[in-house]
């Protein structure tokens, strides 16, 4: 008994006898760096810069930061590693905060550069002054007469930007924390910038708040799911990093299996919520229709994107000789998500609503890619996060488009004939929604193929998971096709509904989003191949 | 835990200070009551009722109490670091003070956007 | 493994803990509510420092009983004591499911961390190594080694959350001021050119039983002066009405006889 508990005892938090400072290779913790300083720059701006000038200067500094972020992942890229943190001599064990590696790296750039596109769809202002996605005074009552007053004096909320930036630097870091404290602070960094966002939407504002309020009641709910596996899982090993918990994992005993168990269930609990898997995807139709519109575009594809990087790095790097314990409830998840999120799109009246649940029925599709556990399973992964978070941002943004009287027209009705009145729109849609299909040609045929045959290549569940997601996505297909089928074949409803014409960052995000979209679909084999290379985890 | 004695001491000595006082005048006052004594201010002024309708009631205190949390939280990191400054050298001094420069934006803004005016 | 002295305040403290979490759940008043998880968090910092966490155990009442909780009372005040949630189910037979639910959950839980035998050396180890930092280099001493050593990333990290909140706390919660301040000055100088008011409003009225800023004054011939109040109370309806002031006054010059007569 006693040789067999000898891990854990030597995890038990050590101080070495003089302090030890944390080693820091700053070239590979560049891009975070530069996205939080970016956002702190945002803040000055708020805070020093007078109104009239700070929307542009605040899209300005969040453009280009995010863009010197990007393009320092190349040099961070030849910094793989484990950093921030400390070697323990005496036990021979690392302590470190952060792992720069592949999938890492890899989603820091995606998130970046989705992040780039949902910022130039957030500073959308449609040539005005006024109608932009954001409420010009989130402190006033809706509808009062302060909130008309802020209106005409052209207040804007620009500490938008800054949010959204702290929000990204949140998610860069979530699929990149080496431990479960930094995840967990990862969490909240990410989670707190989305709650406000969510509840400063220019129009239907009650909407918007009751949405924030849900959103921030359910994910700090979810949150102290998260803590509380994180203290079971920390009983267990005596640490908090990934990689004492993977080999107390190999070495304690099994009567200790009673925290391991449950921290592990509560640890995923807290990961899927913010992906959305059924039964924690309560939240999503309502925040994705009550946020603003760019905001839930950013939100999809983004938090997505992060949150899949967690879980990753929690099942292969932390969890990974557990996965007998827990992979079969998350099978359950997954084949729960995929046939929840479908059957449900097809009831579904509200555009947004309609994105939600198929955002919901991804979710599942991309956790049959990540029960394949082995690196085809992790590559394909990433691709699919890329492709979808693509599409989905240029999705919202033609949403946020289409208008009847100034207010966003959701409802499915409202877009009835749209294909005739503005073919270009309608038609970029259309082929959006044949990408969430996973029709071939587009990215989104290739993410699904490439999920499913990694899901068949790794076993029997696997092979029944990729079955119920090609029948699940058929079932989706049949929705897609029912929104084109509208928007080309059926009579516009009597009050004209018009498509906006969007400035050129809009535009932008919307071409970029489409030929993504379809770029991936044609020509895949590049973008494969580098999420294949970086499908590797450092321990 | 032997340092909390005194504390708990403290404690049982502020307890029975306020049970005496109160039981204390409970048995010598005089009682001689009116409407006006047994209202809960007695010098004439109503406890605010609640506006006709539940109405909104502006929560400007909100604000100034989240700013209070967090300077506090950040004094919190700061007592450790005071205690220990001696040991932990040049590279944690640089990671205060970037730490609170940091918190210090948060305050700018908050004072330049008028976050500390009342009205 | 644990001292009788420490298994003695756990095993008074711990059902309070819990009962004080209930009254949370099942208390009519959101103030009474806030008391119980003001309980809570106290009974939680003397458990920490019943484990050698004196630092954890100060900070933990210092920042929720001590901040926290009283944003939550405040803020409470200010809404309203009197203001509760409305019980009525959206969703029907969801009580009962949900209570099912977490019967279920809680009862997994339980008996699966229940079930788990814990190494006593392990955990004897554990402590050991606690007591000894706390001797040698201190407790706070020990904390500031994490700190600022191999959790430095995440302490920096926080100070990201610090500035959402405040971001959070300013667009939610205040109002940015539009158009230029009037000041006191400024208001005097409009009264005396639109030769309105020129000495000031009236005070409000002063009654027997009450001063307060809702009850209006009394006009020479007996009417109540609608410039003695505030117009956001004349809007909210919160103006009390003088006549039955005045019979109060009455009725309380005769009690005070009364009470004198005694």
């Amino acid at each position: 008994m006693t040789a067999a508990v000898l891990p854990a005892l030597s995890n038990l938090s050590t101080l070495p006898a003089a302090f030890q400072a944390s080693e820091v290779n700053y070239v590979a913790v560049m891009p975070l760096f530069i996205v939080f300083v970016t956002a702190l720059i945002g803040v000055l701006v708020e805070a020093f810069m007078p109104r009239e000038r700070r929307h542009r200067v605040q899209v300005s500094v969040a453009v280009g930061g995010l863009l010197a972020a990007a393009v320092s992942i190349f040099w961070a890229s030849s910094n793989l590693g484990l950093t921030m943190g400390l070697s323990d001599g005496s036990t021979n064990r690392s302590l470190f905060a952060l792992a720069i590696d592949g999938p890492a790296l890899f989603l820091q750039g995606a998130i970046l550069l989705m992040g780039i596109l949902g910022v130039l769809t957030m500073a959308e202002r449609f040539g005005g002054v006024g109608p932009d996605a954001f409420t010009p005074s989130g402190a006033s009552t809706p509808g009062s007469p302060v909130e008309t007053a802020a209106t005409r004096a052209g207040a804007l909320t620009s500490e938008v930007f800054p949010l959204t930036v702290f929000a990204i630097f949140g998610m860069m870091l979530f699929p990149t924390t080496n431990d479960l404290i930094g995840m967990f602070v990862a969490l909240e960094v990410l989670s707190l910038p989305l709650y406000i966002l969510t509840g400063l939407a220019r129009r239907r504002r009650l909407l918007s708040q009751e949405a924030s309020l849900k959103y921030f009641l359910l994910g700090a709910f979810s949150s102290a799911f998260f803590l509380f596996g994180t203290a079971l899982l920390y009983g267990y090993a005596g640490s908090v990093y990934f990689g004492d918990l993977s080999s107390a994992i190999s070495t304690a005993p099994l009567a200790m299996n009673g925290l391991l168990l449950p921290g592990a269930f509560l640890v995923f609990v807290g990961l899927l919520f913010k992906v959305g898997a059924v039964p924690f995807h309560a939240w999503t139709p309502d925040v994705y229709q009550g946020a603003p519109t760019p905001v839930t575009g950013f939100m999809a594809a983004c938090t997505k994107a992060a949150a899949f990087g967690a879980i990753l790095r929690l099942a292969y790097v932390g969890l990974d000789t557990a996965r007998w314990e827990w992979s079969n409830a998350l099978v359950i998840v997954a084949l729960l998500t995929m046939v929840v999120g479908s059957v449900l799109s097809v009831t579904q009246t509200d555009m947004k609503r309609l994105l939600a649940y198929s955002s919901i029925a991804h979710a599942g599709f991309i956790l049959v890619g990540v029960l394949a556990f082995d690196r085809t399973g992790v590559g394909a992964v990433l691709f699919y996060i890329v492709a979808y978070g693509f599409s989905t941002i240029a999705a919202f943004a033609i949403v946020s488009l289409v208008r009847q009287n100034g207010a966003e027209a959701t409802h499915l009705s409202q877009w009835a004939g749209l294909g005739k009145a503005h073919p270009v729109a309608a038609s970029a849609f259309a082929f959006l929604m044949l990408a969430f299909a996973g029709i071939p040609l587009t990215s989104g045929f290739v993410s699904k193929f490439a999920v499913f045959s990694a899901a068949v290549g790794s076993g029997a569940t696997g092979t029944v998971l990729a079955v119920v997601g090609v029948l699940c996505s058929a079932i989706t297909v049949f929705v897609y096709a029912r929104v084109i089928v509208l928007m080309f074949f059926s009579e516009a409803p009597a009050e004209k509904v018009e498509v906006v014409t969007p400035s050129a960052m809009t535009t932008f995000s919307i071409a970029i989003g489409t030929l993504t979209t379809l770029a991936l679909g044609v020509v895949p084999a590049s973008l494969l191949d580098l999420a294949d290379r970086a499908s590797q985890f450092v321990r | 835990m032997n340092s909390y004695v005194p504390i708990l001491f403290m404690l049982g000595l502020g307890f029975a200070f306020a049970a005496l006082s109160v039981f204390t005048s409970l048995v010598v006052g005089p009682k001689r009551y009116n409407r006006a004594k047994l209202e809960a201010y007695e010098c004439g002024i109503q406890p605010t009722p609640q506006a006709a309708g539940g109405g909104r009631v502006p929560i400007k205190y909100y604000l100034t109490a989240m700013l209070f949390i967090i300077f506090d939280i950040e004094s919190v990191f700061l007592y450790p670091f005071a205690v220990a400054f001696n040991k932990l050298g040049l590279f944690a001094l640089v990671e205060m003070v970037l730490f609170i420069l940091t918190v210090f934006i948060a305050y700018a803004y908050v004072w330049r956007r008028g976050g500390l005016e009342w009205d | 493994m644990t001292s009788s002295a420490e298994a003695a305040g756990f095993w008074i403290l711990a059902p309070i803990a819990v009962i004080a979490a209930l009254g949370l759940l099942f208390a009519r008043k959101a103030v009474h509510a806030a008391l119980g998880v003001a309980l809570v968090m106290v009974i939680l910092g003397i458990f920490y420092i019943m484990q050698n966490a004196d630092f954890l155990g100060v900070v933990q009442v210092f920042v929720y009983t001590g901040a926290v909780m009283m944003l939550f009372l405040f803020v409470l005040m200010l809404v309203g004591v009197d203001s509760s949630d409305s019980v009525v189910e959206t969703i029907k037979g969801q009580r009962w499911a949900s209570l099912l639910l977490v019967v279920g959950l809680a009862g997994l839980l339980f008996f699966t961390i229940g079930a788990t035998v814990v190494d006593e050396k392990t955990v004897q180890a554990g402590i050991d190594k606690v007591v000894a930092t706390n001797a040698d280099p201190g407790n706070i001493t020990g904390v500031a080694e994490l700190i600022f050593g191999q959790y430095v990333w995440i302490f920096e990290v926080t100070s990201a959350l610090l500035i959402t909140a405040a971001l959070g706390a300013m667009v939610l919660a205040h109002r940015e001021r539009l158009t230029p301040r009037i000041t006191q000055a400024e208001w005097a100088a409009k009264r005396v050119r639109d030769n309105r008011d020129v000495a000031g409003l009236p005070a409000p009225g002063v009654y027997a039983r009450h001063n307060a800023v809702d009850t209006p004054a009394l006009l020479p011939d007996g009417t109540p002066s609608s410039k003695s109040v505030s117009r956001v109370l004349v809007a909210r309806d919160q103006v009390a009405t003088t006549d039955s002031l005045r019979d109060v006054e009455r009725h309380m010059e005769r009690e005070i006889e009364e009470g004198g007569a005694k």
